[in-house]
């Protein structure tokens, strides 16, 4: 039983820490960026939130992932025994 | 505080009072559903959703008398919520399609939207703080009402899982708007607190009543409207992780929309009653075949995880609030 609630704490703690860096990154990082060749503001905000919109799904990607490979390697233990 | 006990008592003592009499009305009239996962496969009578929706009704008026400033907000909440359970429970009588019932709900947001209870500037994020999605914000509102209400309707596998995630969501999501000094949202979740523990106890492992689709899609709207209205956008995400990851494993592992009884089962009974999760790579992966991944285990035990996955998720949706406090 503890170990299903591990498999689970590891799980939701690495997506959230992800999540927040994901944030702490938009704000320090992608916000503040200068975009060589571009002087449009519209365009930059664009292709900002372009970028972010490319790391949540990203994010949303290694979460599928991690459950995905968890859950087969959980099932293939499983069966071994 | 005085005004606060009385918005959660009046909610608490109506859903208690109306529950046994639903029960029995939906027992007479055999509208209800098979309990798969115990052995001798009971009747169980379903549409409990209604004292919920009962209570909650009782417990909005009682915000509204007490405290006429939050008016626009309670009934826009109520209204959302009301929208939503005729949708579950057009379900429950029609079997609407996979793709029916999401776009129905998406109507659940149309009093939010009428009335602007919502912030006009957007989603507070950690770090990031105010946003200004003036234009954006609005449309994704619909998507948030559908996306938590059919996600809390997915997430109803063994007794007491749904009913009890979503009374351990509204606690944190109480909790967080006292961290943030959210009142709407702090009147929202006492509103519905009653009417769900009530059920929760008549929902709990032996379930006596289902809630129907009228329950879960009013309960999820319930809660994607105070996340809304209380300006806990950010907040509930965490808090909801647990229906996400059900809700978006089941998706993308199917690659549709689907309902329960058109794939295969995710989780199979064994003779000596306890649960199993099925090798078949077609069964969507759900949160349920998760925690039955590592080996079988009665439905009691499976319910247990399930709160407290919920109750993790609970914890750090508390400490995402408190980032927003001190990073913003």
């Amino acid at each position: 039983m503890i170990r299903r609630i591990i498999d689970f704490i590891i799980i939701l703690l690495f997506v959230w820490v992800c999540m927040i860096l994901g944030l702490w990154i938009i704000d320090r990082v992608i916000v503040p960026m200068n975009l060589a060749g571009v002087t449009n503001n519209l365009l930059s905000a664009i292709f900002k939130v372009g970028i972010s919109a490319f790391l949540v799904l990203i994010w949303l990607w290694i979460w599928r992932e991690i459950v995905k490979r968890s859950f087969w390697h959980a099932i293939k233990k499983q069966q071994d025994y | 505080m005085l005004n606060e006990t009385l918005i959660f008592a009046s909610g608490f003592a109506v859903t208690l009072s109306s529950m046994p009499f639903v029960i029995r009305t939906m027992r007479k009239k055999g509208i209800g559903g098979i309990d798969v996962h115990k052995k001798d496969k009971p009747f169980v009578p379903e549409m409990g959703g209604i004292a919920v929706l009962a209570g909650t009704a009782v417990s909005v008026v009682t915000a509204i008398l007490l405290f006429p400033e939050s008016t626009n907000a309670a009934l826009s909440f109520l209204a959302c919520v009301f929208i939503a359970g005729l949708v579950g429970a057009v379900d429950d009588f029609k079997n609407l399609n996979a793709k029916a019932k999401p776009f129905l709900t998406l109507f659940a947001s149309l009093p939010i939207l009428i009335m602007h209870t919502y912030n006009p500037r957007g989603v507070v994020f950690p770090f990031i703080g105010q946003t200004r999605m003036t234009i954006v914000y609005p449309f994704l509102i619909p998507l948030a009402i559908a996306v938590t209400s059919n996600a809390t309707n997915m997430m109803d596998p063994f007794n007491g899982t749904m009913s009890g995630s979503c009374t351990l969501i509204t606690i944190f999501l109480l909790l967080s708007a006292v961290i943030l000094g959210r009142s709407s949202a702090l009147l929202l979740c006492l509103c519905l607190l009653g009417p769900l523990l009530v059920f929760f106890y008549y929902n709990k492992y032996p379930s006596k009543i289902f809630s129907g689709d009228v329950g879960s899609l009013s309960i999820g709207a319930a809660l994607g409207a105070i996340s809304v209205i209380g300006g806990l956008e950010v907040v509930a995400l965490v808090a909801f992780a647990p229906q996400i990851m059900n809700a978006f494993y089941g998706l993308s592992s199917i690659g549709r929309l689907y309902e329960r009884r058109d794939v295969s089962r995710p989780v199979m009974m064994l003779e000596d009653g306890r649960l199993m999760a099925t090798k078949d790579p077609k069964a969507p992966i759900t949160l349920a075949r998760m925690i039955l991944a590592r080996g079988p285990l009665y439905e009691r035990e499976a319910a247990l995880l399930f709160l407290v996955v919920s109750a993790i998720s609970g914890f750090l949706a508390l400490a995402t609030a408190y980032l927003i406090v001190v990073t913003t």
